[in-house]
């Protein structure tokens, strides 16, 4: 294979990369997130805050006996928070060995998505949180989380 | 691999610890017991034999000699050694052990092990000579006599295989080792100690490789000869010592049997003469290794994060029960079977708990044995007479405490030894006082905790020279006179304080009692300074017996649930608006028990809404923590309860959680979770809002 054609003809012949993604919805934007990071989806759980952390560091929960930390995904991109609906839940991750949760506005499904499909965020749209996007059939875009960034201290 | 340094690790430790003990002990007696020869002869013997496993080489050397010349010792009996020698040979044991110790910690932390340990060998060699040397004419004569007999048996010429063992074996192997490579007589015993744990029976030429070091030269020119019972065996043995990194080279041959001549049965006789001690030997390290001291306790070494995940879990235990027996469903009911079933539950889920506790539990007297090395060694140093005394070394404590006091301890010590005791015997006599100084390294149980003193009997601190210099240093707040005796001493501890002038080995190298007290505080102890001029201080640690359950009083503040541990507190009480006082910068302040004291409003400090900001609503704790007190206003108190202490998840470590006045977290008995708060965090993160 040429080095030219990999840039263009990306026809999954053999279907090496799929991966499964979780899709949600954070301020109207669909954002994915590899299953392989989703520990569960908890719903109407009872967050105690933390003093003196960022505000997108929501609290911390009890999730059968393990304290895990909870990011508001709407803060933590700067966008502005709402109050928490019936559809709002949480998504437990697991990002190497650290267990995090993010609150999210509602879980869409999982779908397959071939890696090498995904096209990197043009740098000067350069936006928190994404390192990559595809677009998905009817017009609409699904962003991928940086589960990396995610741990860090912005 | 790993798993196996780990345990290599483990044991050679211990088995340092007791040497350091033993000889700490035969110190004392300024004698060692044909005991004690034989238990540093094992000690040794085990650390060689797992260093050459591992091919450490400078540890397995240094034991080498050292068990070469401890088997001198007890083969030409402790009698042979006048004072004099007995004196050197604990100096030269103490740096020989030091020498394995550092190594040791070398292989720890993962750094190259020294290639250069002559000067520790010689000091051996040397010190082997010496003794050897002043030995009578006539052990000389035996010696030689006994090397002869050897060197007699030893063919020179490698054609001459009659030394092969005699016996009905079709094939024997001929080993030989990497040119210079050293210590070829423990080479051979390595693949004897493979051999025998594959099973494989066999007999081998020379037998006593591993006691007899005249046999290195013998391996040397003729190579080790090694002869399995069958052809299969022969095979599998070829295949093991295919695995021998020193091997350089291997052959088989056919053994015929009639080519033995008449001179086997003279060397079997000695064969098996040798063969029986050898194999007796190597039975006892590998059954000291299993279990150290068999006649002291039956123990087993558990991994210090399952005991950790044990914790966790009884820990869940006990909030689980709680949630079960006092779920709101079942309130009104009557149900009799069902009380009593979980009476019965809570009995065993407490019995769980302790025994879980007791589990992390280890005496204080690892750390204070390490003392009695320090103390001995800067007795020679600074040529001072010191005897330390210890009592109540068995008190428990929470292994993450023992390991956090321990530095601690030993700066206390080594303060006490430099500065506490008078320099001289004559100064001690003038002062009413025996020529021999007196540290007394204490520990007792009181409760929820441990105290741990060091007091001596030496000069006292005199606070006049304190004062004057932590007024040259520029540490005094208030002026001079104003001081208490009590204040003075704790001047001792503030960063930037060291009472002598010049730099010793011992102390005063920058890590004063600053650090000290730093260390202590950090496992939520305390320490103080008592002292009399011209007759000796002592210094105290109260240090709680763990840190994975307090006893905590929850309060409330707006919709938030904290636990301030109970031995923080003082005093809480109501207060009237008039008795508020306010400073000039408008900070609110106290007067309880004719003291002043800030108030810290965890509502404002924490950004917490709350209805209740008027100083009557809610309820002011006076809390304590090391030399800081304050009172802290929160909402309402919710009650006492025995919490278990949980760490926060490590991703708020990035937010420099554990500088905002919070230690932990923990889960109540509804499952919400309630923030616990360290009072001595807090106390600094209220004044740097302000």
């Amino acid at each position: 294979m040429s080095s030219e054609n990999t840039a263009i003809d990306t026809v999954t012949d053999v279907p090496v990369s799929t991966e499964r993604f979780l899709t949600f919805i954070s301020d109207g934007l669909t954002i994915g997130v590899s299953t392989d990071y989703v520990t569960e989806i908890i719903t109407n759980h009872s967050i105690t805050m933390i003093p003196l952390v960022p505000d997108y560091v929501t609290g911390i929960i009890n999730l059968r006996g393990q304290i895990i930390p909870i990011i508001d995904i709407r803060l933590r991109m700067g966008k502005p928070s709402i109050s928490y609906t019936n559809t709002s839940c949480i998504i437990v991750l697991n990002i190497n060995d650290t267990n995090l949760g993010i609150i999210v506005d509602s879980v869409q499904q999982v779908i397959d998505i071939d890696r090498s499909q995904i096209s990197p965020v043009p740098t000067e749209n350069h936006q928190e949180l994404i390192n990559g996007m595809i677009s998905l059939n009817e017009r609409s875009v699904l962003l991928f989380l940086d589960h990396e960034q995610l741990t860090e201290v912005c | 691999m790993d798993n196996m340094l780990e345990m290599y690790l483990y044991e050679t430790n211990t088995l340092l610890e007791q040497l350091d003990e033993l000889l700490i002990e035969a110190e004392k007696n300024e004698d060692f017991t044909t005991n004690d020869v034989n238990e540093i002869f094992r000690i040794m013997h085990t650390i060689k034999g797992s260093s050459a496993m591992m091919e450490f080489s400078p540890l397995m050397e240094i034991a080498h000699h050292i068990e070469d010349l401890f088997f001198y010792i007890r083969e030409n009996g402790l009698d042979a050694m006048n004072e004099s020698h007995k004196s050197d040979l604990f100096n030269l044991m103490f740096q020989s052990t030091d020498a394995l110790r550092r190594e040791v910690e070398k292989l720890e932390n993962n750094e190259p092990l020294s290639t250069n340990i002559d000067n520790v060998i010689t000091d051996i060699n040397s010190f082997l000579e010496k003794i050897s040397g002043s030995n009578t004419a006539q052990a000389k004569e035996n010696e030689t006599a006994v090397s002869g007999g050897e060197t007699k048996e030893e063919p020179g010429n490698s054609a001459d295989l009659s030394f092969l063992p005699k016996g009905s074996y079709p094939q024997y192997i001929k080993i030989t080792f990497e040119e210079g490579c050293g210590m070829e007589n423990l080479r051979a015993f390595m693949v004897v100690t493979f051999l025998q744990d594959m099973e494989i029976p066999f007999e081998c030429y020379p037998a006593d490789v591993e006691t007899n070091t005249d046999t290195i030269e013998f391996i040397q020119e003729n190579g080790f000869y090694v002869c399995p019972d069958t052809t299969e065996h022969t095979e599998a043995a070829v295949e093991v010592i295919k695995e021998i990194n020193s091997v350089s080279s291997f052959e088989v041959f056919d053994h015929k049997e009639e080519s033995v001549p008449e001179t086997v049965s003279h060397t079997e006789n000695t064969e098996t003469h040798s063969e029986a001690p050898a194999i007796k030997e190597k039975a006892v390290p590998a059954a000291a290794s299993s279990t150290a001291a068999p006649a002291k306790q039956s123990l087993i070494s558990v991994s210090l994060s399952k005991l950790d995940s044990l914790m966790a879990i009884v820990g869940e235990i006990v909030i689980t029960e709680s949630m079960v027996t006092s779920s709101p469903e079942i309130q009104n009911l009557k149900l009799d079977s069902f009380l009593k079933s979980t009476r019965q539950l809570r009995k065993l889920t407490d019995d769980l708990q302790d025994i879980a506790m007791s589990l992390r539990m280890v005496p204080v007297s690892g750390t204070f044995q390490k003392m009695n090395r320090i103390v001995r060694d800067m007795k020679k140093k600074l040529n001072k007479d010191v005897r330390l005394t210890i009592e109540g070394e068995h008190t428990e404590v929470d292994k993450s405490i023992v390991d956090s006091i321990s530095d601690p301890i030993m700066h206390i010590v080594r303060n006490s030894m430099d500065h506490g005791i008078e320099p001289t015997a004559e100064e001690r006599i003038a002062a009413g006082k025996p020529a021999q100084g007196e540290i007394v390294l204490s520990a007792t149980h009181t409760g929820s905790e441990v105290i741990i003193s060091v007091k001596d009997d030496g000069r006292g601190m005199d606070t006049a020279k304190i004062l004057e210099k932590a007024e040259r240093n520029g540490l005094l707040t208030k002026p001079a006179n104003e001081y208490s005796q009590k204040e003075i001493l704790s001047l001792l501890m503030l960063p930037g304080f060291s009472t002598n002038e010049e730099v010793t080995e011992f102390s005063g190298r920058g890590v004063g009692m600053d650090v000290v007290k730093k260390n202590v505080e950090s496992v939520g102890g305390v320490i103080t300074i008592t002292s009399e001029l011209g007759k000796g201080s002592c210094t105290t640690l109260k240090i709680p017996l763990t840190l994975a359950i307090v006893d905590g009083m929850e309060i409330s503040v707006g919709n938030s649930i904290f636990t301030i541990p109970i031995a923080n507190i003082r005093q809480s009480f109501k207060a009237e608006k008039d008795s508020v006082i306010l400073d000039a910068s408008g900070n609110e302040i106290i007067k309880c028990m004719d003291e002043f004291y800030p108030i810290v409003r965890i509502h404002n400090l924490y950004n917490i809404e709350t209805e209740a900001t008027n100083i009557e609503d809610g309820i002011l704790i006076w809390v304590e923590a090391s030399d800081k007190s304050y009172c802290l206003f929160v909402d309402e108190l919710l009650g006492e309860q025995q919490v278990v202490v949980k760490p926060l998840p490590a991703f708020l470590n990035n937010f420099n959680i554990k500088d905002s006045g919070i230690s932990g977290c923990t889960i109540l008995g509804d499952g919400n979770i309630s923030i616990i708060l360290d009072v001595l965090n807090l106390y600094f993160v209220s004044q740097n809002q302000y």
